[in-house]
């Protein structure tokens, strides 16, 4: 409760400190409107004529049912990956070995291009979800591994003799103890693995898919439908910017809050 | 007070308003403030005639707004501000009046350049850039022989300002139809000398104030965030000198209305910022982000207004601007404790209310002619009343019985 109620009394300034940001993205959309201006509105639409295709799409309920579903293919992926890459990165941590032998297989599957994934999961799902979610997940897997696993190897012995000579209770070892450090390092791979749910998803969708963002880029692309292209990639970085900087960061620095006081 | 600008009239050196450089140039500035917003309210109302200088009657309003009122008010802050600054004497009474003589000529000859023709619009230009180079050259010494060099950006804007009224005299002698773009860079001037002043000026204010108050929190104009600001104003006023009403600039001004929100968070210090003094600095950057987003929704969309936006920053930013380093510093260097009447919160809301009046006419306001009328009313009151409470202070002598631009003496 006390966590919840300084996250929501903290939003007015964590919202005003995002002026930069925007700041920042208006001159972004500047650097666009100048180059739509030399190169034409064939080869770059202006932003406006972007916005307008993207309104469109809002207002006739297209975009939120294609960015739902694809929304649902990454997220399916995005917590496959979070249970079993957090779990399986904890337990190898414990273990010195099982993190040396860990190490190169994760090389090979950070590796691995996503796009190799995606046309294996097409040959193993063909053309239905198990597809885009297969590649999220594939694709996310190794980021949160390691940090779990990086989680786990850095604590502090020190911190866990002294709680074991004191007879700290486990559930106090849990939330005081090994919560706090291996949330450090899980929640920023966790938001990381977003991102690369969300591209990869996307891009599944693309090539393998009838439905969802990825399948409307295509099918714009096919028309050469710049506008509505570009609408498509600005609705799919837009719904990342808002989940990522509404919920996961404001999330993040309550997480890592502890950090600040030690500091 | 008539006594006292008789007695000042009067060409010696020894007059209390000599003392200082900012004397007779903050009253010069309240003036103006006031004689220069009658006759365009006049105009607006009753059709009465205005000076006919070349440009129309917009390019009188503009011009002498923007190198009557605001270039004097610069004037008198540097005069005293870059001796300050880099620790030098104060300047000479003597070149205070030469500079208050060419400001007074500069003002004659552009008014009369509607009735001499070419000459004597070269004669106004040549006055102007005389004024601003005066200037630049008496700061330009001290300021490069401060070992840090922190203070050249006012050298910079002198000599931005002195290439807008060239480019605005070429024009008007050219007769094209676009003279008052270079106002429209002098405006994005001054936005950059109202931040750069501010910077200094808010330190010491803002840091006062929570010493006062007690807490242990300190404030810090901090430059990446200024710097920003400063950039994209740049970036906008370059646009709308060469690309007027694009959407290009409807972006940048966009940007520099949200760098001015974003540099807001300096301020954020608690419930000192509640107070007179941080209260009335924040306002400034209040109007001025709202000034720059107005005008970008005034380029991208239906919303907004663009001459509306424009008026948030002359009227309000820079206006507020005026009256804040006017306050401060007019008592200040007079060896007087800050103002701590009710006249100067009146006079700060006044003038914000003017610049929102000014801003909303013919958008939210639909009866623009009884707006533009209140908030020119507005206006004048609140430098009427500036002149009032503060021209016996600047038309006398030190209590204190030191000299010169010297601050309060420290207890």
């Amino acid at each position: 409760m006390v966590l919840l109620w300084r996250w929501v009394s903290g939003i007015p300034a964590y919202l005003w400190s995002g002026w930069g940001a925007v700041a920042s993205l208006c001159l972004l959309l500047a650097v666009w409107e100048a180059v739509s201006i030399t190169l034409g509105p064939l080869i770059l639409p202006d932003p406006g004529a972007t916005f307008g295709a993207l309104w469109q799409l809002l207002a006739g309920g297209v975009a939120a049912r294609e960015l739902l579903l694809t929304g649902q293919r990454a997220m399916t992926g995005l917590l496959l990956a979070m249970v079993l890459g957090s779990s399986a990165g904890l337990l190898a941590g414990l273990s010195m070995t099982a993190a040396m032998m860990a190490r190169p297989l994760v090389t090979v599957l950070l590796g691995t291009p996503p796009i190799a994934w995606l046309v294996l999961a097409m040959l193993w799902f063909g053309a239905n979800d198990g597809t885009p979610v297969f590649t999220a997940f594939i694709a996310c897997f190794p980021v949160i591994f390691v940090g779990a696993l990086q989680g786990t190897r850095t604590l502090d012995h020190h911190l866990k003799d002294m709680a074991a000579m004191f007879r700290l209770p486990w559930h106090m070892r849990l939330t005081d103890l090994y919560g706090p450090h291996v949330l450090s390092y899980l929640f920023p791979a966790w938001i990381n693995a977003l991102g690369t749910a969300w591209k990869v998803a996307v891009m599944a969708e693309l090539l393998a898919s009838a439905d969802g963002v990825g399948a409307a880029l295509a099918i714009a692309r096919s028309q050469l439908d710049m506008p509505v292209t570009l609408a498509w990639v600005g609705a799919v970085v837009l719904t990342l910017l808002l989940v990522e900087y509404l919920l996961l960061e404001p999330l993040k620095r309550e997480v890592e809050r502890w950090r600040e006081v030690q500091a | 007070m008539l006594t006292m600008l008789r007695e000042a009239a009067r060409p010696t050196a020894a007059h209390p308003l000599w003392l200082c450089g900012m004397r007779p140039f903050f009253i010069a500035t309240a003036a103006a403030a006031v004689l220069l917003m009658v006759p365009w309210l006049a105009f607006l109302a009753a059709g009465w005639p205005l000076p006919p200088v070349a440009g129309g009657p917009f390019a009188w309003h503009a011009h002498e707004l923007l190198y009557g009122f605001a270039l004097a008010s610069v004037l008198g802050f540097l005069l005293t501000a870059v001796p300050e600054f880099t620790g030098t004497a104060d300047f000479a009474p003597v070149t205070v009046r030469r500079l208050l003589l060419l400001w007074l000529a500069a003002r004659m000859a552009f008014w009369l350049g509607g009735w001499g023709g070419a000459p004597l619009i070269v004669l106004s230009g040549l006055l102007h850039l005389a004024l601003i180079g005066a200037l630049a050259a008496l700061a330009a010494p001290r300021l490069w022989a401060d070992p840090q060099r922190q203070h050249l950006s006012f050298l910079w804007t002198l000599l931005a300002l002195g290439i807008c009224e060239a480019g605005f005299h070429v024009e008007l002698l050219a007769g094209t139809a676009t003279p008052l773009r270079w106002l429209y860079v002098s405006v994005g001037v001054y936005m950059v000398l109202v931040v750069v002043a501010l910077s200094r000026i808010s330190m010491r204010i803002v840091n006062q104030a929570l010493s006062d108050a007690g807490q242990a929190t300190d404030y810090l104009a901090r430059p990446p965030r200024r710097n920003l600001l400063i950039v994209c104003i740049m970036l906008y006023t370059g646009a709308e000198l060469l690309l007027p009403g694009s959407r290009l600039s409807g972006w940048l001004a966009l940007a520099t209305g949200a760098a001015v929100f974003q540099l807001m968070n300096d301020w954020h210090v608690g419930r000192v910022l509640l107070t007179r003094w941080p209260l009335m600095l924040y306002a400034i950057y209040v109007c001025m982000g709202l000034g720059y987003v107005c005008m970008g929704l005034g380029l991208l969309t239906p919303l907004g207004s663009f001459p509306g936006g424009r008026h948030l920053l002359t009227a309000g930013a820079l206006g507020l601007a005026m009256l804040g380093a006017m306050s401060i510093a007019g008592r200040a260097h007079c060896g007087r404790t800050p103002d701590e009447r009710a006249w100067l919160p009146l006079a700060a809301l006044g003038l914000f209310l003017a610049a929102g009046v000014r801003a909303a006419a013919g958008w939210l306001l639909t009866d623009t002619m009884e707006a533009w009328l209140l908030a020119g009313v507005l206006w004048c009151g609140v430098f009427a009343l500036y002149l009032r409470h503060l021209a016996p202070v600047l038309l006398t002598r030190r209590r204190d019985g030191r000299h010169g631009c010297h601050g309060v003496q420290e207890a």
